[in-house]
């Protein structure tokens, strides 16, 4: 009789909350599979195979099937990819006469389930990405690849700053920034040009073609599955934002998520700005702070930390 | 009897859900009032002192965002704090602008008034602090009973009116950008 319990709870929750998702309860907080810490041993992303190949597309379907509801407790931990060559040649867009000094190696952090699967997650460039040269259409000019009418901007900027220089500009930052047609410019104090960068709004906007010289991380379709996005789009993750782009135009065709790219890793500490209790509502009965779990959302995942230590003792997915 | 305890134990969570549902919004951490089931989009389009938000959003194609799975904690800035600080952001020029407007207005999960205050109450320095998808902090403190919130750059608000909470998060209201813009250059 005790069995009828968990069942008419979760029947009971499922009514009450249309819109929640019910976890497995042998995953979660009290359940039985909790997760082992430790270092398991990072997988290289690149050897393992874990980019969009076959493999990754089965693991989506074999989530998907039967609309079978899952929390996985991800143990630790992590490996690094050299991402950028990896993709672009899946995605067939590395063109031969791309400048090899804006072919930066991006890095992952790439988890594994108990059962191998691949969790991935993204790392957010301290300099956003920012492409060293001339942006793409500009003359170049002895000038030093300055856009029409920069050169008169800037000297102009020594009167006045631009009124939204704040948003492009990190704390520390004595960089100075003018937005021009789609891409961010990043100059040095003297005013002299550093690099450019697309940004949301702009050159990543919707039905823009990607540009070509801009690094980006590929998805995994863990973020697909979790945000629901449509398959027949490949997703790409830059400077904070995840892009759906048309595999065959190259075109952006959404913008589908926002994400801190905040590196989460189990038995490093919670970072800097997660003080305050954020796990969705579908999930706070699970994952309740307590004395001895702190919970918090970012990017798709919920991470355990201790509270005592403030370390991230599990990275669990949540998916539907 | 022993049916009668299963039964107890089985409806628990329902008598929760619905006492906070019945409550002011503002109870202990982690809990939440009921969501309501529409999407932190939706709600920003059904609140006319949200307009020029709306609009924001529209240029900055971040729409799909705010209507799909999230969570996101959307802090709101009425119409009168746009008006007063960044009232061109509207302007089809301005999309990138508004998106990186945006992005500082918006953390990952579902964040309760509750939990921004149990949060505060908790920690020893009286403030708490969130990152934004802007990559920047937002820091939230106590005047009184008022939760105010800061960002990097000196910006300074006042959480509003009552939050709501949605089907894939929490929308905020604020009365004032979590941006501080800087004055227009002066003409040549």
């Amino acid at each position: 009789m005790y069995k009828l319990a968990p069942i008419t709870t979760a029947l009971v929750l499922a009514l009450a909350a249309p819109t929640v998702v019910l976890a497995d309860p042998g995953n979660g907080k009290g359940g039985d599979d909790r997760q082992e810490r430790g270092n398991r041993g990072g997988d290289d992303d690149r050897g393992g195979g874990q980019g969009r190949g076959a493999g990754r597309d089965d693991d989506r379907r074999a989530d998907r099937a039967g609309g079978r509801t899952e929390t996985r407790i991800v143990e630790a931990v992590r490996g690094r990819s050299s991402e950028r060559g990896d993709d672009a040649r899946r995605s067939g867009d590395r063109r031969p006469d791309a400048p090899r000094d804006v072919r930066r190696a991006l890095e992952r952090q790439v988890l594994q389930t108990r059962d191998g699967r691949p969790v991935v997650y993204f790392n957010r460039d301290d300099d956003r990405g920012l492409i060293a040269g001339c942006p793409p259409g500009l003359a170049k000019k002895d000038n030093g690849c300055l856009p029409p009418g920069q050169a008169r901007r800037i000297a102009a900027a020594a009167a006045g700053a631009d009124r939204y220089e704040s948003l492009w500009r990190r704390t520390g930052d004595e960089s100075r920034y003018r937005y021009e047609d789609g891409y961010l410019y990043r100059m040095n104090p003297q005013g002299s040009l550093l690099g450019y960068l697309p940004v949301l709004g702009g050159a990543l906007s919707p039905g823009a073609a990607w540009p070509s010289q801009y690094a980006y991380q590929p998805a995994p379709d863990y973020y697909s599955s979790y945000f629901g996005l449509p398959q027949n789009q490949d997703y790409r993750y830059a400077d904070g934002a995840l892009y759906g782009v048309d595999p065959k135009t190259q075109m952006i065709s959404q913008v589908a998520a926002l994400l801190t790219g905040q590196n989460l890793s189990v038995g490093q500490p919670l970072p800097e700005g997660y003080d305050i209790y954020n796990v969705p509502t579908a999930y706070r009965e699970r994952y309740a702070d307590s004395a001895d779990a702190l919970y918090r959302y970012n990017d798709g995942y919920v991470y355990q930390a201790d509270p005592r230590t403030q370390l991230v003792t599990a990275v669990i997915q949540l998916l539907t | 009897m022993m049916m009668r305890s299963t039964m107890r134990r089985a409806l628990a969570p329902l008598a929760l859900m619905l006492l906070a549902a019945c409550g002011d919004g503002v109870g202990k951490a982690g809990e939440a009032a009921a969501p309501s089931n529409r999407t932190i989009a939706a709600t920003l389009k059904d609140d006319r002192s949200f307009a020029m938000l709306e609009r924001v959003l529209d240029n900055a194609a971040l729409g799909d965002v705010l209507a799909g799975k999230g969570p996101y904690t959307v802090f709101a800035p009425s119409d009168a704090a746009f008006a007063a600080a960044a009232g061109d952001l509207g302007d089809e020029a301005m999309k990138a602008q508004g998106a990186a407007m945006l992005r500082a207005h918006i953390v990952p999960g579902a964040l309760t008034r509750a939990d921004i205050v149990a949060a505060i109450e908790r920690n020893g320095s009286g403030a708490a602090e969130m990152r934004t998808m802007a990559n920047s902090l937002l820091t939230f403190t106590k005047e009184g009973d008022a939760v105010i919130v800061s960002g990097d750059n000196g910006a300074r608000a006042r959480l509003t009116a009552a939050e709501t909470v949605a089907s894939n998060g929490v929308v905020q209201p604020v009365d004032a950008l979590l941006v501080r813009t800087t004055a227009a250059p002066a003409a040549d």
